[in-house]
């Protein structure tokens, strides 16, 4: 994998020596905001937690070549008129359902039969990765294009995500209303490491499982007004299925990630 | 008498305004005030509604950043609006002036948001789940 990706930053570096966008010359390099409202995104694990939102923070700065995008960081390398093409670093998303388990005592196994006795029960931890990727952004009068290749660098999963995500925005003045549609491809490692189930977790509620590659799907409507040069109303609705080896793990109560936010937005220009 | 006494005193600041040149109190209102482009629509292409009222009937002419001369002037009114068809990509300006030229009465700022950007790498999509500003 580690070939590939450097296969793939030699051959986009040959495509266009011509580097970086020509920001207008108002435009500054960080973009600071913040959107204060209600919102959840639903956890498939078992045992868990909606995640809740009530504050969202965004922070970002983008300079010639580097750049830091709400946890992201990134070197362009090549910019031309086509695409944009960046190796990032970045942590694991699949991670964040693991942060909002509980434990309890349960009757019952995760298949549904009955145990001789009470037993603890607790949702195995997962670890974050840290994961290195090549990201191709494009866009043009026919909507915006995102893609990315990332691989785990940190000895967590060892695995790879290929995704892909397309959207279109249309604007009416002060309201925006943008639908995007994509997929994920989870390798079996990252899927494994994330849904399965080890040997040393398995005990009377939790069975083995070994997860294979996936695809997950993703479609995403957001809709903003905006109120002010600062302030901005949001409503954004997002569906995520995830793939079907992760679903069938016994740590996955649905298969279905449902969210939605509703708010305000600040941004300071 | 004493109630005389108290009319002319209340009168008298209304008075004293008029005959002393203080400019008159003047309220100037643009729909809309925001303006927002990107890539598909570079400009604005609209009709600023400008409504002004003014608290002394007289000589009030409109003027904004695109010309030297007044968009339009009312003769001995209070009151007047206009429909102002303009195509703009910057933010500009609305103002009021008396027959005294020089001075602004009341000023309306337009603002013309540029919600594009020249760089791709601004719109990415991130695990910063809502993205929505």
């Amino acid at each position: 994998m580690g070939k590939v990706l450097a296969l793939a930053i030699a051959l986009l570096g040959a495509v266009s020596a011509e580097v970086l966008a020509q920001e207008p010359a108002d435009e500054s390099r960080w973009r600071v905001g913040a959107a204060f409202g209600y919102g959840i995104r639903s956890n498939p694990l078992v045992q868990s937690d909606d995640i809740p939102i009530i504050v969202d923070l965004d922070i970002a700065w983008f300079g010639d070549h580097f750049f830091f995008d709400n946890g992201d960081v990134g070197l362009t390398f090549a910019d031309n008129e086509t695409l944009t093409a960046s190796l990032v670093g970045r942590f694991n998303s699949d991670r964040v359902f693991f942060g909002r388990t509980e434990t309890r005592f349960v009757n019952i196994d995760l298949a549904g039969a009955p145990l001789a006795e009470a037993t603890l029960f607790e949702v195995p931890d997962r670890d974050y990765a840290i994961e290195l990727g090549i990201e191709l952004l494009a866009d043009g009068a026919w909507g915006q294009l995102q893609m990315t290749v990332f691989h785990d660098v940190s000895n967590t999963h060892d695995g790879y995500e290929l995704y892909a995500d397309y959207g279109y925005g249309w604007r009416s003045q002060r309201w925006y209303f943008e639908p995007s549609i994509g997929a994920s491809y989870k390798s079996a490692s990252l899927n494994n490491y994330y849904w399965g189930v080890r040997d040393d977790e398995v005990n009377d509620v939790l069975p083995s499982y070994q997860a294979d590659s996936g695809l997950n799907a993703h479609a995403r409507l957001m809709l903003s007004y905006q109120l002010s040069r600062q302030w901005s109303f949001s409503l954004v609705i997002e569906y995520e299925r995830l793939n079907d080896e992760a679903a069938a793990s016994p740590l996955v109560e649905d298969q279905d990630v449902f969210g939605y936010f509703t708010g305000f937005g600040f941004r300071f220009r | 008498m004493r109630r005389l006494l108290i009319l002319a005193l209340l009168l008298a600041p209304g008075l004293g305004t008029a005959e002393t040149g203080v400019e008159p109190a003047m309220k100037l209102s643009v729909k809309p005030v925001l303006c927002i482009t990107d890539s598909r629509t570079p400009s604005c292409d609209i009709a600023f509604l400008v409504v002004w009222e003014s608290d002394l009937s007289g000589y009030y002419c409109l003027y904004n950043d695109f010309g030297e001369s007044p968009l339009q002037c009312w003769n001995e009114e209070r009151h007047g609006r206009l429909s102002d068809d303009r195509s703009v990509n910057e933010s500009f300006t609305y103002w009021m002036t008396d027959d005294d030229v020089g001075s602004r009465l009341a000023v309306v700022a337009v603002e013309v948001l540029r919600m594009d950007t020249g760089d791709r790498r601004r719109k990415r999509r991130t695990r910063h789940v809502w993205d929505i500003n």
